[in-house]
């Protein structure tokens, strides 16, 4: 058995890999950058892929199988995943594999449709939810918002204005990853300040545990045009499960979506999974109305669009006064370079 | 040893191995995570062997975490010093306290 890596970039090997994994019955995930791959007799028999912090594609061949062959191939991806400096990983797996992970060091965060399971190497999610216990707010509506705001519009004002007004305490929370238009750093400060004067408002800087590479991985692969409802589901079961109840959250609100596919698709599975019977109490999912400018829409795409096309008029009319600023500053950076 | 400590691990997830990482951690002394195959009748003893071998190197402020997988003392040993010795970037460690 011979132990190799495969590059993303090593377009004629990774094509063998493609095609063990499809024979595997596995989705090739198109955000690997590496894979590490065992052969015997130039044939693959195992691989396993590092996408950031997350290790999934992880597929070893019957004819190997009960051979202690998993924990050879798992020593050499947490290796690599080391010696990068990635020390606190999450892996995707079958709920049927859940214990071969667990010899690796690998507990459970929680998992979609009896198909997909979520685990993570370090427990971070018990002291992440001890945080938030903290932060808890009484009130007969707590409400809850997700958001990724790329970048902040009026259109997100209103939302959160809207949640406010109907909620005794609302908590929103911002996408943490940085796979956006706009920075981590410049979304939250544009939000912050864009939201000071809501009292019953706390705002959270998102976390791996929501939206993020490791719990929604095709949320940052939007060319696909199509989104895994697998995902979607472990998303928000790790939301409801794990997250809402230390906040006490009662509702979650979401605005309308008649522009972005994969955010329409969220919000419709969102209403049928928070609100289906489980353990944990159910969450109302309440859609609420976007505002208009010039009978479209004001959504944060519309004005990435308008950035590209230079229209500061127009952006002007659909952003807060501090999120303009920010535009007007990069925009006439980029023309310096030019 | 007051040397900054980077992360660092030594070993596999092997039968008759174990998988040690070493990580800076804000405790005073060392703080030992241990899962094992063979816990229920060795973790004391393993345990014993993972300090033993970071007090021999005079490690402090740092959180072992390992993965048995069986393994006899001497490779215990062994594997903890490796992964240590990494964490601390010592290249020539002190042979006469090993």
């Amino acid at each position: 058995m011979v132990f190799s890596h495969v590059p993303s970039t090593s377009t004629i090997r990774l094509a063998k890999v493609k095609a063990f994994l499809e024979r595997m019955g596995l989705d090739y995930s198109p955000d690997i950058e590496l894979f590490v791959i065992v052969q015997e007799n130039d044939d693959i028999v195992a691989c396993g892929g590092i996408a950031g912090r997350v290790l999934k594609n992880i597929a070893i061949d019957e004819s190997v199988q009960g051979e202690g062959l998993a924990l050879s191939l798992m020593s050499e991806l947490l290796k690599v995943a080391y010696a990068d400096g990635r020390d606190e990983l999450f892996l995707f797996t079958k709920p049927q594999y859940e214990e071969v992970f667990e010899a690796c060091g690998f507990k459970l965060i929680d998992g979609a449709a009896g198909k997909v399971i979520l685990m993570e190497n370090r427990y971070n999610i018990e002291a992440y939810k001890n945080r938030l216990h903290k932060l808890r707010h009484s009130g007969e509506v707590v409400g809850s918002i997700v958001m990724n705001c790329n970048p902040f519009t009026l259109g997100h004002r209103y939302l959160v204005e809207q949640a406010c007004e109907r909620s005794h305490w609302v908590h929103l929370f911002v996408v943490k990853e940085d796979a956006s238009f706009f920075s981590f750093r410049d979304r939250y400060r544009l939000i912050c300040e864009g939201l000071s004067h809501l009292k019953n408002l706390t705002i959270h800087e998102g976390s791996d545990y929501i939206i993020s590479k490791a719990t929604f991985p095709t949320y940052f692969i939007k060319d696909k045009k199509q989104i895994d409802s697998l995902y979607t589901e472990l998303d928000l079961n790790i939301f409801r499960n794990h997250l809402a109840p230390e906040l006490g959250i009662t509702h979650r609100f979401v605005g309308m979506e008649p522009l972005c596919v994969v955010t329409n698709e969220y919000n419709q599975q969102m209403k049928k999974i928070l609100s289906r019977k489980a353990e944990s109490p159910p969450i109302e999912v309440v859609e609420l109305e976007r505002i208009e400018y010039k009978g479209e829409p004001i959504s944060a795409s519309r004005v990435r669009r308008l950035m590209h096309e230079g229209n500061l008029e127009e952006i002007s009319h659909l952003v807060p006064p501090t999120t303009y600023a920010l535009i007007e500053k990069m925009l006439s950076e980029n023309e310096e370079k030019k | 040893m007051s040397k900054k400590v980077e992360p660092a691990h030594a070993g596999t997830l092997e039968s008759s191995d174990l998988f040690v990482r070493v990580v800076p951690c804000e405790c005073e002394g060392v703080e030992i995570e241990l899962e094992s195959s063979v816990y229920e009748i060795y973790a004391d003893a393993i345990k014993a062997t993972i300090l033993e071998s970071a007090n021999a190197l005079k490690a402090t402020g740092i959180k072992i975490m390992v993965q048995d997988k069986g393994a006899l003392d001497y490779v215990i040993k062994a594997r903890v010093e490796a992964a240590i010795l990494r964490a601390y970037g010592i290249n020539e460690p002190d042979w006469s306290v090993l």
